[in-house]
């Protein structure tokens, strides 16, 4: 009796020992690898690794082809959805207590200052992330055929990604929030015949108020996240369809046989461990560099709305600076021709330009006149952003950075 | 490749240590630890050693007009209904008598003394940091915070002489030959009519003194007032406020509550010779920064320092050199003594502050 019940107890321990083991594989649905063929298999059963090839070029990991921008962008918004939900739990979008709120986030909840700080400071990162990604698509030619389409995934998260941000700088009800989002609604209103009727509807009235707050907090929080969440799954799984990140010498789908390069010139690495060291690289750089800029530099916060008191000069958040500059100088040509411009551009850009060359290559001579293009438009974007962030004062009037304001301000 | 991984994940790691650090250190804890040290060592009577017992290291606020406002001034100033800290320092000192008829569970703090009352950093809940709430009114210009409810009539005439007197000074220069308030005046100037809800006392005060200084190309004239009389007119324009401010100080419950401590809570009150009250003040002490309330005083607003400033008073650059520390300490308590016919005003700093800016200014050298 006793030896049996000594001989189940001891065998009892002994599977206890090799529990981690047992863990471990029931988990990952088989053991840490070892040879190529496991570590394949590894990318293969993963969730998260799955949406990677089992192989990549080693030229697509290196630091200066992507500078990892696409990873940059996609942790940027998984931070977003972290700190964001942290927030939540003690954000009131009521027009009489959200600034209460924000201020008892900073002062009395434990992390309160560095999630927000950190939220803030993610997101202004995540829109200067975006704008550098989709030039480094543009510059590496990465659009062209079989990419039309995801890049134009990629500009709908661009608009995305700009309907976060301006949605969110609303909710923290102060000065600065309250008329920046009045100068950004007035701008789309300037739209012919539906930009009225989209103002009412963002709005939910005819001004900034409560219904606005509500409005905003929920685009903000649930409706265009759970749909950019969506598409940044079909944007990545498009990656991997198309061929992979894009390569000088890859096979192209739809490109003339003859022309395609038959030998692979580059050096191929098996995803585990290789690419998930380089993301995770990425990742750790990304999050080193934001949590000590939430630790060290808080978050602007003006006093609390007062829609009696307008600023001057009221300014929309920056990235929306160049519209209101050229607003400045034609309602109709800044607020609605430039945008509606640009918009048609990029979503026709893969379409008429779908010559196959200089794909992968950064600066490629054969496409230098789109290359012209593009960085012109793009010189006039930083050059109107930057005549609005530091060259506009009081009532828009030229100021140079150094002279003092007049009057009140 | 591992090793650079392995490098970049201890910075991780550490800065995610530093996180916690930032999260669990607290200035308000020193405070509630010094004034719940000196109070249980003072306890001696059954009923004091029971409520010692029960004293916790927590956050402390009010909330008045119905969960609407929160203040977490007393999260700090803790001694304020406790007769024994009477000759204390500051923030542990007990508050003058007129609690008895403003007390604090209904009128709050901020009602009176101004600053972001849900702040629990001193610089910030005096509104001398990087908040919007302006900075406390002190000394004088708490008469303005009475003007809020009270008038001439109803208060004895010291407690609104300032305000008459600069409503005075206000017609005798004739203020309202540029300006309007509530509806009368010129166009020539802003409107003035809610400067007290726009402007700090102590940029309204700059302003009067030399509105070039503070405003670049204002065509404003410089009046021939003295100090005292630009703190009147100073007092007087801070009780112009919007109605957004004017609601929020009104309060709601009509009933008088009076709150006196039992005999038997009364602890002994402490000389200001006590050796224990020393050590508690080099505790407390370590708050203040000079350069932050530098900005947060106003000093940035009439002097300049390097290149950022105003242009009323003198730069202060290089003041170290020409004042010393006891000159500078005697000038920032009563610039009167040292600054006769001059118009730099009298900010009623307490001595940590003091002793803070002085600590600053010495070393512009």
């Amino acid at each position: 009796m006793i030896s049996d019940v000594y001989q189940k107890l001891s065998r009892g321990l002994l599977s206890a020992r090799q529990l981690p083991g047992i863990f471990y594989r029931s988990v990952f649905r088989g053991s840490y690898p070892n040879t190529v063929r496991q570590q394949l298999a590894a990318v293969v059963n993963n969730l998260v690794l799955h949406v990677h090839p089992t192989r990549a070029y080693s030229r697509s990991i290196k630091l200066q082809t992507t500078f990892g921008l696409g990873l940059i962008c996609l942790y940027l918004f998984i931070i977003e959805w972290i700190t964001g939900i942290f927030l939540m739990f003690y954000y009131e979008p009521s027009t009489g207590a959200a600034y209460g709120r924000i201020l008892d986030l900073n002062y009395t909840i434990m992390f309160g200052r560095v999630m927000r700080n950190l939220h803030r400071w993610a997101a202004e990162a995540m829109v200067v992330a975006v704008a550098l990604h989709m030039c480094r698509v543009f510059y590496t030619g990465a659009y062209k055929p079989p990419r039309e389409f995801n890049w134009v995934l990629g500009v709908i998260l661009l608009v995305m990604t700009l309907a976060l941000s301006f949605t969110g700088y609303l909710l923290p009800w102060d000065q600065l929030s309250f008329w920046a989002v009045t100068v950004g609604t007035n701008i789309v209103s300037y739209a012919p015949v539906l930009g009225p009727k989209v103002r009412f509807v963002l709005l939910g009235g005819d001004s900034v108020g409560s219904d606005a707050l509500l409005r905003f907090y929920t685009l903000h929080v649930i409706a265009i996240p759970a749909i950019a969440s969506l598409m940044i799954n079909y944007h990545i799984w498009r990656v991997i369809k198309d061929g992979g990140l894009a390569h000088p010498f890859e096979k192209r789908a739809g490109a003339d046989e003859a022309a395609a390069q038959p030998t692979r010139a580059d050096s191929v690495v098996p995803t585990f461990p290789q690419v998930v060291y380089a993301e995770l690289l990425v990742f750790l750089v990304v999050m080193i560099v934001l949590m000590a800029a939430s630790l060290l530099f808080n978050a602007p916060l003006e006093e609390e709305a007062n829609p009696f008191r307008p600023n001057n000069p009221s300014k929309a958040p920056w990235y929306f600076l160049g519209l209101q500059e050229l607003v400045g100088y034609s309602a109709f040509w800044g607020g609605v021709g430039v945008p509606t411009f640009l918009m048609l551009y990029l979503l026709a850009l893969p379409y008429f330009d779908r010559i196959p060359r200089g794909v992968g290559v950064w600066f490629s001579r054969d496409r230098m006149i789109m290359i012209s293009v593009w960085t012109l438009i793009l010189l006039g974007i930083l050059v109107t952003t930057a005549l609005g962030i530091y060259f506009r004062g009081p009532n828009w009037n030229f100021y140079w950075p150094w002279e003092n304001w007049p009057g009140p301000h | 490749m591992e090793k650079w991984l392995g490098a970049l994940g201890l910075t991780l790691t550490v800065v995610l240590g530093w996180t916690l650090w930032d999260a669990s250190v607290q200035e308000w804890q020193r405070y509630q630890g010094a004034y719940y040290h000196e109070a249980i060592r003072r306890a001696q009577k059954g009923a004091q050693k029971a409520w010692a017992s029960n004293l916790r290291t927590e956050i402390k606020q009010l909330q008045l007009n119905g969960d609407t406002a929160v203040e977490r001034c007393v999260t700090c100033h803790l001694g304020y209904d406790n007769p024994a800290f009477q000759s204390f320092i500051a923030p542990l000192r007990t508050h003058s008598a007129i609690l008895k008829s403003h007390p604090v569970e209904r009128f709050g703090c901020v009602v009176c003394h101004g600053g972001e009352g849900r702040s629990v950093t001193a610089l910030e809940a005096h509104g001398e940091g990087e908040v919007a709430a302006k900075p406390l009114l002190r000394g004088k210009y708490m008469q303005a915070a009475c003007y809020n409810c009270h008038r001439e009539k109803t208060l004895p005439p010291q407690a609104t002489a300032s305000v008459v007197r600069g409503r005075q000074l206000v017609n005798r220069y004739m203020c309202l030959a540029c300006h309007k308030i509530n509806g009368e005046g010129g166009e020539e100037g802003p409107d003035l009519s809610t400067v007290g809800s726009q402007r700090s006392w102590t940029w309204i005060y700059a302003h009067t003194v030399r509105p070039q200084g503070v405003v670049a190309g204002s065509t404003m004239p410089v009046f021939p007032l003295k100090r005292d009389e630009i703190q009147a007119v100073t007092i007087y324009l801070t009780t112009l406020l919007d109605s957004r401010d004017r609601l929020r100080y009104l309060p709601l419950l009509a009933e008088r509550v009076v709150r006196e401590l039992p005999a038997e809570e009364r602890l002994a009150t402490l000389k200001s010779d006590d050796p224990e009250q020393l050590n508690i003040e080099s505790q407390i002490a370590f708050g203040y920064d000079g350069k932050k309330l530098f900005h947060g005083v106003g000093c940035n607003i009439c002097h300049t320092i390097d290149i950022s400033g105003g242009e009323v008073g003198p730069a202060l650059t290089y003041i170290g050199r020409k004042r010393n520390s006891e000159n500078l300490s005697r000038l920032l308590k009563d610039p009167d003594e040292i600054l006769p016919g001059g118009k730099m005003p009298q900010l009623y700093l307490n001595d940590l502050q003091v002793k803070a800016l002085v600590r600053y200014l010495s070393e512009r050298r």
